[in-house]
């Protein structure tokens, strides 16, 4: 990428701009009227766009579907939770950990940029093979990542403690925070889907031999993306460690990577705007349904508790839209472009 | 027997064919030349319900258009499919299983394959082998066999000749020979003008998806002025 | 002696079930290029049926084996009538992705009207019992499910070679459209393929009942997910393959457990799925099928 835009990225620092401001919109509300506890939802949320955006880069680019992103989210966390909590802490939370890990700690900038590395250096690893194989097989060895990378975080109880949760991570991040790195991965990831990149990545997506003909390199493309959507995931992960204080290897699994791969699909993976727009919907639907699941008393009828709402709701999103809107809701539109027909 | 108006075909929003008009009658072997791409399978995929269409088909005065793919075979549309599109995986036996799937007298339908393989021999000897292994000739026979097997009222050949070489071109078009005596109606798809030409009653000569001349096979000699129009020779 | 025996039988009834699973997998995707995630969930609603009918109908382990099976069948014909019609045609990535949205769907469905914890159903635990063949003792039911398994891919062999559906269906995973060209419904014959699929899910779903004695929501996921990597490893679509690869996989796990250190065992999964990775990048189209040109078939 050069400094200098080209007329498309223009047009995305635009399209950026516009979903930025969404971002702000709701976080000036929160600040304005919300409560507290909604704080925790929102960089949930922040959260999730920036995994979903990083899918967007490899995924929806490329338009392979990968499931691995948890496992590379979860290995930044780990790695960036056991860097920074003090020694004393990781006594207590990692009593038998092996190599002198309970016995160091590092300062939050260092143990940002380990975690990106080491994350960054997997992805770049994985992304040799990855960038090779086609459609499918980048599945299926994505599933085969996040069930290897989940059995070593089950297994190695003295690293990770398994499912039960490591602690006394210190709260570094908090809303500010997060909201600029969302802000930050909505400009790149944009500036890269319009970038020589980006298009050539999406020619191929469209048309592999005819793109190679065109004297495209798709393995290099693919490997670039790869590592970027990675690196996305990473962040995300420290993040998440940075704010939660505490982190277990439950979560950077199945579940996850279902609930960030329907946030996208519903938006339309083609696009920025569809990764941002879909996560935002698909939040805002779950904080409804897990209010129900709860109980809650609608003053008239007592709603009974029902677990597994959510979870329905999230399967039934995804089959509905892959059988009425494989496009998703923005197809191949950005934010900008939104009364413009879709080409398609 | 075979009624086709202002027909018109689409791949996605490429429309192949422009609206064209051809007509069988019962018995017929009807000729459709043209160079390629012109719209030869697009036509005959319109007619087997395997392409999207316009326009109206009709087997004997009834609209099938509408029909699914496997309800025209069970009216008696059968193909033998440009590039053959045999079984490869199956036997050659269980190919022509296939092919009579339809039917419902299967006591006569063992008695015919027999009778096919007593035909042609080759297929015999290595009836439970993988069809894919048989030449390309041989699985033209295959091809057509097949789909005589579910007795159909007209049989749709689509470039029968294409690939084999001169020796298995004539047995081929031997075959559609017998086939006309036994008044079988016959709508072929060919580029080798002058072989075609021999057993038709009738041609069509289509050009970038419309017709662009039509008659008697008497109306064009021997054929030597459309060879040269296929080759796109001008004079 | 008596340890290798059983280490064997182990591998062979491990192998048996992933078998019977991958099977299923690979009926329904050489037919219509879905890969099935949620037959896991097939199998679950087998186990919650088996419930179902034991407290309204009856206990009677057999008429119960009956019903799972139809459960199986029922559910699996059902799923490709609502959910996989629509998509039918569609690329992979959606197949998968409506799959896996049909298997959120169905756990959350049994997480709702069932419960989160698992429930007891312990009918067919009677299968499971110690048998002592002179010095050497083995596990009844891993005898029980090696025999089933071969006696049902017999079976499914002599369907798919005798009858005309069978014949179409292997040649519909040639080439559909011909096969429909043949005059045979594409209704029908992948109808057929699940309806098959079901029925494998049912006898595995019998076996994995008689083990565990009780059903969970989550109960089918891991075993798909490994039978799913018996089908990579043998080709995907290729029934043989798939044969092959559920009983390589029984050895492989077998093997990882006797050679690895104990406090190991945990990590078998990550090395099955690790000889996974390493397969496809070697042979991205698994070891039994021929390596094929990219491009379109003549
Ligand atoms: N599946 C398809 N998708 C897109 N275009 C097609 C397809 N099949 C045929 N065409 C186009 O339709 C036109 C007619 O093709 P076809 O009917 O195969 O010609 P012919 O059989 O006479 O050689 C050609 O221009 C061809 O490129
Ligand atoms: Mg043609």
């Amino acid at each position: 990428m050069t400094l200098r835009l080209n007329i498309n990225q223009r047009k995305g620092l635009v399209g950026s701009t516009l979903l930025s401001l969404l971002i702000l919109a709701i976080v000036g509300a929160y600040y304005l009227w919300g409560e507290s506890y909604q704080a925790r939802i929102l960089y949930a949320t922040f959260v999730n766009l920036l995994v979903v955006v990083g899918l967007q880069v490899f995924m929806g680019n490329a338009k392979i579907t990968s499931f691995s992103h948890s496992a590379f989210m979860g290995i930044a966390a780990y790695v960036a939770a056991i860097c920074v909590t003090p020694a004393a802490m990781k006594a207590i939370s990692l009593p038998d950990a092996p190599w002198g890990l309970n016995a160091f700690e590092l300062s939050p900038l260092v143990s940002v940029l380990l975690a990106l590395s080491i994350t960054g250096i997997l992805g770049l690893l994985t992304g040799l093979f990855m960038a090779r194989l086609t459609g499918v097989g980048v599945t299926i060895v994505s599933i085969a990542i996040l069930v290897i990378v989940h059995s070593i975080f089950l297994h190695r109880t003295d690293i990770f403690k398994g499912n039960q949760a490591f602690f006394g991570i210190p709260k570094i991040f908090d809303l500010p925070h997060i909201t600029i790195l969302a802000i930050a991965a909505i400009f790149i990831a944009r500036l890269f889907r319009e970038s020589a990149f980006g298009l050539q990545l999406r020619a191929c997506a469209d048309d592999e031999i005819g793109a190679r003909a065109m004297g495209v390199d798709v393995y290099r493309t693919r490997l670039i993306a790869w590592v970027i959507g990675t690196l996305f995931f990473a962040t995300a992960g420290i993040a998440y460690a940075f704010f939660l204080g505490t982190i277990s290897a439950r979560p950077f699994y199945f579940n996850f990577v279902f609930l960030t791969v329907a946030m996208l699909i519903l938006g339309g993976l083609r696009s920025v705007s569809g990764a941002v727009i879909g996560t935002l919907l698909i939040t805002i639907g779950l904080e409804v349904v897990r209010w129900l699941e709860t109980g809650p008393d609608l003053g008239i009828i007592k709603m009974p508790q029902m677990l597994g709402l959510s979870g329905l709701l999230l399967g039934v999103v995804i089959v509905a839209v892959m059988t009425f809107l494989p496009n998703g809701i923005m197809g191949n539109r950005e934010i900008e472009e939104i009364f413009k027909k879709d080409p398609g | 027997m075979l009624q086709i108006e202002s027909l018109k075909v689409f791949h996605g929003l490429i429309e192949a064919v422009h609206g064209i008009d051809i007509k069988i009658s019962k018995g017929q072997c009807v000729c459709l030349l043209g160079p390629n791409g012109a719209g030869k399978t697009s036509t005959l995929s319109s007619i087997t319900g395997t392409a999207r269409a316009t326009g109206s088909v009709r087997l004997d005065g009834n609209d099938i258009m509408a029909l699914s793919i496997e309800e025209r075979c069970k009216r008696g549309i059968a193909i033998s499919p440009e590039g053959r599109r045999i079984f490869s995986n199956l036997s050659i036996q269980d190919n022509m299983i296939m092919g009579g799937a339809i039917r419902r007298d299967k006591t006569r339908l063992a008695q015919e394959i027999e009778e096919w393989i007593s035909h042609f021999p080759v297929l015999g000897e290595r009836r439970n082998q993988p069809a894919g292994t048989l030449s390309g000739g041989e699985q033209q026979m295959l091809a057509i066999v097949r789909a005589l097997l579910s007795k159909p009222r007209i049989l749709l050949l689509d470039e029968p000749s294409l690939g084999l070489a001169p020796q298995i071109t004539a047995r081929v078009f031997e075959i559609i020979r017998d086939l006309k005596k036994q008044e079988m109606t016959i709508l072929l798809v060919e580029q080798n003008v002058a072989a075609a030409m021999e057993v038709s009653d009738y041609v069509y000569v289509l050009n970038n998806g419309a017709i662009s001349s039509h008659g008697d096979v008497g109306k064009f000699g021997d054929g030597s002025d459309l060879m040269d129009e296929l080759m796109g020779v001008h004079r | 002696m008596d340890y290798v025996i059983q280490q064997v039988l182990n591998a062979l009834s491990f192998g048996a079930e992933y078998a019977l699973i991958a099977l299923g997998l690979a009926i329904v995707f050489s037919i219509m290029g879905l890969v099935n995630f949620a037959h896991g969930e097939v199998i679950a609603f087998g186990g919650y049926s088996m419930i179902v009918v034991a407290t309204l109908l009856t206990g009677n382990p057999w008429v119960l084996m009956i019903m799972v099976l139809a459960a199986c069948v029922l559910i699996a014909t059902v799923l490709e009538r609502v959910a996989f019609r629509t998509v039918r045609g569609a690329d992979l990535t959606t197949g998968l992705l409506t799959a896996f949205g049909v298997s959120i769907i169905l756990q959350n469905l049994f997480l709702l009207l069932g419960s989160p914890r698992p429930m007891a159903a312990t009918q067919f635990i009677f299968l499971d019992k110690t048998l002592t063949i002179g010095a050497i003792r083995v596990s009844s039911l891993q005898i029980y499910e090696t025999v089933a398994t071969v006696v049902a891919i017999i079976i499914l062999l002599t369907f798919l070679r005798r009858t005309t559906l069978g014949i179409a269906m292997r040649a519909a995973a040639l080439d559909f459209e011909m096969v429909r060209l043949c005059g045979i419904r594409a209704n029908r014959v992948i109808a057929g393929a699940f309806a098959m699929s079901g029925l494998l899910a049912g006898l595995a779903c019998i076996f994995i009942m008689a083990r565990r004695g009780s059903v969970s929501p989550h109960m089918g996921f891991d075993p798909v997910l490994t039978a799913f990597v018996a089908c990579v490893i043998g080709g995907f679509g290729s029934l043989p393959g798939a044969v092959l690869g559920g009983f390589l996989l029984g050895i492989c796990e077998v093997a990882v457990q006797v050679l690895l250190p104990q406090s190991y065992g945990g990590l078998a999964q990550a090395v099955v799925f690790a000889l996974v990775a390493l397969i496809l990048i070697w042979r991205p189209d698994g070891i039994l099928s021929p390596a094929q040109e990219k491009g379109d078939k003549i």
